[in-house]
C-alpha cells in the first residue's frame, strides 16, 4: 500500500496551471524529499492532498483510500507555509486547540510529549507572536504530530532553523519514522538536509512530476568522481582530456567524472610533471543532481 | 511496517467531529477576550437606549411607555416611526454579527483554519460549529442585554407591568432566532473569508433589518415579512404568545438549514484561502 497515491492531478488558477497532471507515489514508511523550484508546485500540491484546494481533476488517494475520507484525514498532520496559530493565544492553548479539534482523550499528556519532542517544553506558556522563527516553525512540527499521524506533510520546515535546530528537526523526523512509522512527505530547498534524511525523491518542475526514484536509485544514478587538487588546473586538465577523461574544474580543484582508476589518474599526472596535493573519491550530492537533472530538462 | 495500528483508520462518527470542532471553537470562545467585550457591549446598550430617550425631567421622553419596550417593542412593527420602536433587544443581532466576522475572519487571517480543514474532510462540520457558536453567543448576549435593559428601565422610572407569558415568548423568540442569524453571519463569513471588513459591513447592514424594513416600507406591514429573519425577530414582542415563538422556531431553523447547506457549497467547490 502507498501512503500517497496522485494520479492526472491538476490545479490552475486564471488558467495558468501550477499542476499539471501530476503522478505521484509515496510508499508507507518513507521520507519522501519533494523537491522543485520556487513556483514548480510543490506547495500547491501538498494542499491539494490536505484538501484545502479543490483540484481540477485527477485523483488523490491516501492509505488506499479517497483523500475525502475522514477517518484518513483525521491521521493527517501538515505545515503549510505557517504553523496556522492564533497569535495573541499561547503556545499551549494553540496545541489544546488542535488537541480539541483532533479529540484527543489525554490532552495536556499529548500536547507535553509533542512539545517535549521539539523541544520546547520551556515555552508552552508564552504566546505564539512572541516566538522566533524558529520557534514557530517548532510549535507548526508540533501541531503536526499532534494525535498519533499516519502522514505529514511538512512544507519547508526547516526554513528560517538554525543548525541546532536542523539537527533537531532531522533527529524527530527519522525518529517518527522510525519508531512510529509514520510516513513524512517534506518539501525543501536545503537539498544537503533532505538528503541526509529521505529515502525517496520527488522532483517536480512546472507542475509536472519529472521524476521519482529512492535514495538507493538515486545513489545508483549518482556520478562517481576523483576530485584532485593540483597547482595547475588548466595544465592538468589537458592532459585528462587527452587521455580521454572527464574533466572539469571545480573551484581548486579538477573534477574527473565516471572514473574508477584513481592510481592511474594520479600517475599519469604525475609522468606529466604535475604535483597532486589532494585526491578524494566522492559521489554527485543530490544538490548537484538536481541541478543536472533541471540543466538537463532545459536544454531538452 | 513497524507498527500496524498506524494505518488502522477509524471513522468519526458525526458526534465526535462536531464535538472536536466545538471544542475548539469554544475554548477560543472562553479563552480570549472577544465574547467578554460583546456581552459587555450588549449589556450597556439598553442603557445607552435609555439615555438617548431620557427628557429633561427624568422620563422616557415620548419613545417608551413601559420599561419593557427596550427589550421588545410592543408590536411587531416592521416600518419603524420612531427609534423606540426600533432601539431594543434585536440590536444584539447587529453586534453579534460583528463578533462572528471577527470570530471567523481570525480563523483564516491567522491560518488557523489549515489546520481544521486538513483534519476535518466534511466542510459541513465548520459551518454547523461556527453557527452554533454563533447562537450561544447571541443567546448569551440576549441574557446579557435583558439584564441591562432592566437596570435601565429601573432607571427610567417608567412602569414593568407587562403580560409575563408574552414578554417571556418575546424574549426565548429573539433567543431562538440567534440560531438563524448565525447561519447567515456564518455564511456571509465563508464567503468573505479574512477579509472580514466586507464580512461586518455586511453583517451590519443586514442586521440592522435596512432590507426588510425599506420592502416594509413600499409593501406595508405585513406579516409575509416574518419569513425574513429580521421579520420573525421583530415578531417576537411583547405582545408574542406561542404562535410568535413557534413562527420564530420554524424561521430560525429552515434559515439554519438552507444558510449551512449554501455555505457548505461554497467551502467544497472553492479554495480555502
Amino acid at each position: 500500500m502507498n501512503a500517497i497515491e496522485i494520479r492526472n492531478l491538476s490545479k490552475s488558477f486564471r488558467g495558468m496551471y501550477a499542476v499539471d497532471n501530476l503522478n505521484m507515489t509515496v510508499p508507507v514508511g518513507a521520507i519522501y524529499g519533494f523537491i522543485g523550484e520556487n513556483g514548480s508546485g510543490k506547495s500547491t500540491t501538498e494542499k491539494l492532498i490536505c484538501g484545502h484546494l479543490v483540484p481540477d481533476k485527477g485523483e488523490i488517494k491516501l492509505f488506499g483510500k479517497d483523500y475525502s475520507d475522514a477517518g484518513v484525514r483525521v491521521r493527517v498532520g501538515a505545515l503549510i507555509e505557517s504553523a496556522g496559530c492564533f497569535p495573541n493565544s499561547s503556545v499551549w492553548a494553540n496545541l489544546m486547540m488542535q488537541a480539541l479539534n483532533l479529540g484527543i482523550e489525554n490532552r495536556a499528556e499529548e500536547i507535553n510529549r509533542v512539545l517535549k519532542i521539539v523541544r520546547m517544553e520551556d515555552n508552552a506558556r508564552i504566546k505564539f507572536k512572541s516566538c522566533s522563527l524558529g520557534m514557530k516553525q517548532r510549535i507548526g512540527i508540533a501541531m503536526a504530530l499532534l494525535g498519533n499521524p499516519a502522514l505529514l506533510i511538512l512544507d519547508e520546515p526547516i526554513n528560517g532553523l538554525d543548525t541546532d535546530g536542523m539537527k533537531i528537526m532531522r533527529e524527530i523526523l527519522v525518529d517518527i519514522t522510525r519508531n512510529l512509522g509514520c510516513t513524512v512527505l517534506i518539501s525543501s530547498h536545503i537539498l544537503g538536509e533532505l538528503e541526509k534524511i529521505a529515502t525517496h525523491y520527488g522532483i517536480i518542475r512546472q507542475g509536472k512530476m519529472i521524476q521519482e526514484l529512492s535514495a538507493e536509485e538515486m545513489d545508483a544514478r549518482s556520478r562517481v568522481f576523483v576530485s584532485l587538487k593540483v597547482k595547475d588546473i588548466p595544465g592538468a586538465k589537458a592532459i585528462l582530456h587527452d587521455m580521454f577523461y572527464n574533466a572539469k574544474q571545480e573551484g581548486e580543484y579538477i573534477r574527473v567524472y565516471d572514473a574508477d582508476d584513481t592510481e592511474a589518474i594520479v600517475k599519469c599526472l604525475l609522468q606529466n610533471g604535475h604535483t597532486v596535493s589532494e585526491v578524494k573519491k566522492n559521489k554527485v550530492g543530490l544538490e548537484e543532481y538536481y541541478i543536472e537533472l533541471m540543466s538537463k530538462k532545459e536544454g531538452a | 511496517m513497524k507498527n500496524p495500528a498506524m494505518l488502522q483508520f477509524e471513522k468519526p462518527s458525526f458526534f465526535k467531529r462536531i464535538k472536536g470542532m466545538l471544542g475548539v471553537d469554544f475554548y477560543r470562545l472562553f479563552h480570549t477576550p472577544l465574547l467578554y467585550i460583546f456581552l459587555v457591549i450588549a449589556a450597556l446598550i439598553p442603557a445607552l437606549v435609555s439615555m438617548g430617550a431620557m427628557g429633561g425631567e427624568g422620563e422616557a421622553a415620548g419613545m417608551f411607555t413601559n420599561a419593557w419596550q427596550i427589550v421588545a417593542a410592543s408590536k411587531p412593527l416592521y416600518v419603524i416611526s420612531d427609534m423606540g420602536e426600533y432601539a431594543n433587544m434585536n440590536m444584539v443581532f447587529i453586534f453579534g454579527g460583528i463578533m462572528i466576522s471577527i470570530f471567523i475572519g481570525h480563523d483564516y487571517k491567522s491560518g488557523y483554519v489549515k489546520q481544521l480543514f486538513t483534519t476535518h474532510a466534511k466542510k459541513q462540520d465548520y459551518m454547523m460549529s461556527k453557527t452554533l457558536l454563533g447562537a450561544f453567543s447571541m443567546a448569551c448576549m440576549c441574557v446579557t442585554y435583558l439584564i441591562g435593559g432592566m437596570i435601565a428601565g429601573m432607571a427610567t422610572g417608567l412602569p414593568f407591568e407587562i403580560n409575563a407569558g408574552s414578554l417571556i415568548c418575546a424574549i426565548l423568540g429573539k433567543m431562538i432566532m440567534s440560531l438563524g442569524w448565525a447561519s447567515l453571519y456564518t455564511f456571509i463569513n465563508v464567503i468573505f473569508r479574512s477579509k472580514f471588513g466586507i464580512s461586518i459591513a455586511l453583517c451590519f447592514v443586514l442586521g440592522t433589518g435596512i432590507p426588510v424594513i425599506g420592502a416594509a416600507a413600499v409593501i406595508g406591514n405585513t406579516p409575509a415579512l416574518n419569513i425574513f429573519l429580521y421579520g420573525s425577530s421583530v415578531y417576537a414582542c411583547l405582545s408574542a404568545n406561542a404562535l410568535s415563538l413557534f413562527i420564530c422556531l420554524m424561521n430560525s431553523v429552515v434559515w439554519a438549514v438552507v444558510y449551512n447547506v449554501l455555505g457548505w457549497l461554497v467551502l467544497s467547490r472553492r479554495d480555502c484561502y
